[in-house]
């Protein structure tokens, strides 16, 4: 769905820009029961070419291994997505259930889900870790819950006009040119998170969500607030924190009672501190810019 | 409550801050000594403040205030350096407190 929402490019520009020809999609797809059996089993088998394999979904191996518990034109998905990765010449993975299983995998994991090639963080996944499609590349993994959808049509177009190997990956297998920059990365907040001037409520103007609210922006890679959505906004531009989402630890980050949307503190300091910053350089850093901030800062100074 | 948040009264928040200073060093009985140290302690507070009467003695008392900083595990714990000090109004904006404040004052919800 996430998909259908892209603008740069957009789906239809796939299409007609960039000649993608769209095999078949949830939604958009033409066949139907045996004849999508059929053009399945033709990209499997190779009768039919599969340039790139985008998949969107956990992949459930319950019961025992069999994935019985989703069923997908005649058998088990995961015997599907086996088959069609083998054939293709990219396998694309969107979202946080097909990146790293997503919320089906969080513990107890009941339905013993998976991702494409990640378990969360750790490597392996439905076609394990020496996985390689026919470009050579491993599974492309473009996290997110949802993903942003011209995340997903920008690397399509890339692979299509034959530029993959310009797709640099991070040590996740997400594109760099995406995932390398924070959430944090063009808030509009960043100069009360900078001051030190902290937002206590949802959807107040005024103040950084990161003190409060347990905003991960300041950890989370994302180009959240540089592609906005609907190109319009963002989360911690609405005054919402940042969840995580495009992390493997995703939605493992507060999920106790009473701690959601709640910055978890250790004597008072943050628990999970921005990356790359120490307790002793946060705290110094706190009480400099706290005695330096400026009266506007505690302002709501956005008019309209 | 503060009716609009962002527009303080300096007189009468000062005003309000010296009745907060008597109270103080007047004896007010507070629970300054239960540092909230983990997230669980801090809810359990803010819990209680939240299910109170709302009168200033009572969100005082329950947030543990000090008329000076209290220094716990080398830190020192002042309004001053806390995230809900606002430093111009000299305000405490954790809804649940909502007080005008002094910089050398301490509770013992703090958070940097």
């Amino acid at each position: 769905m996430s998909f259908l929402n892209a603008e740069e490019p957009s789906a239809c520009d796939l299409v007609t820009d960039f000649g993608i020809d769209i095999l078949w999609h949830p939604s958009l797809g033409m066949e139907l029961g045996d004849n999508l059996i059929q053009l399945l089993e033709d990209c499997a088998t190779g009768r039919k070419p599969l340039d790139i394999l985008v998949f969107e979904g956990t992949i459930v191996n319950a019961p025992n291994g069999t994935g019985e518990w989703n069923r997908f034109a005649g058998r088990p998905m995961k015997d599907w997505v086996k088959d069609l990765a083998a054939a293709a010449g990219h396998v694309v993975a969107i979202g946080d259930c097909a990146t790293w299983g997503g919320i089906p995998a969080t513990a107890p994991n009941p339905t013993d889900s998976e991702g494409l090639q990640y378990l969360k963080r750790r490597r392996g996944g439905l076609l394990g870790p020496a996985f390689q499609a026919k470009s050579g590349l491993p599974v492309i993994n473009i996290p997110g819950c949802p993903a942003h959808p011209d995340w997903v049509t920008q690397i399509l177009v890339a692979v299509a006009t034959g530029r993959s190997g310009e797709i640099a990956l991070d040590d996740l297998q997400r594109p760099k040119t995406f995932f390398t920059t924070y959430t944090q990365t063009g808030c509009t907040r960043n100069m009360h998170f900078a001051y030190k001037v902290s937002a206590t409520e949802f959807g107040q103007r005024r103040g950084c969500l990161f003190y409060d609210l347990g905003c991960r922006g300041p950890m989370t890679h994302s180009p959240c607030n540089r592609i906005l959505w609907n190109r319009q906004s963002s989360k911690t531009r609405a005054g919402m924190p940042c969840i995580g989402c495009t992390e493997p630890e995703f939605p493992f980050f507060d999920l106790a009672p009473g701690s959601v949307f709640k910055t978890q503190t250790v004597m008072g300091v943050p628990r999970d501190l921005p990356d790359g910053v120490e307790k002793n350089g946060y705290m110094k850093m706190t009480v400099a810019a706290k005695s330096a901030s400026p009266a506007w800062a505690e302002e709501d100074i956005f008019v309209i | 409550m503060n009716p609009h948040p962002g527009v303080h009264r300096q007189d009468s928040d000062e005003a309000t801050r010296d009745n907060i200073a008597r109270i103080l060093s007047g004896g007010l009985e507070t629970e300054w000594q239960t540092r909230a140290d983990d997230s669980e302690r801090f809810q359990a507070i803010v819990k209680a403040i939240r299910a109170s009467d709302g009168e200033l003695t009572t969100k005082l008392r329950l947030a543990g205030f000090t008329d000076h900083p209290i220094t716990h595990f080398d830190l020192e714990q002042s309004c001053e350096t806390c995230m809900y000090f606002q430093l111009h109004h000299g305000w405490c904006v954790l809804p649940e407190l909502d007080l005008p404040v002094r910089p050398e004052w301490s509770c013992n919800v703090w958070r940097i």
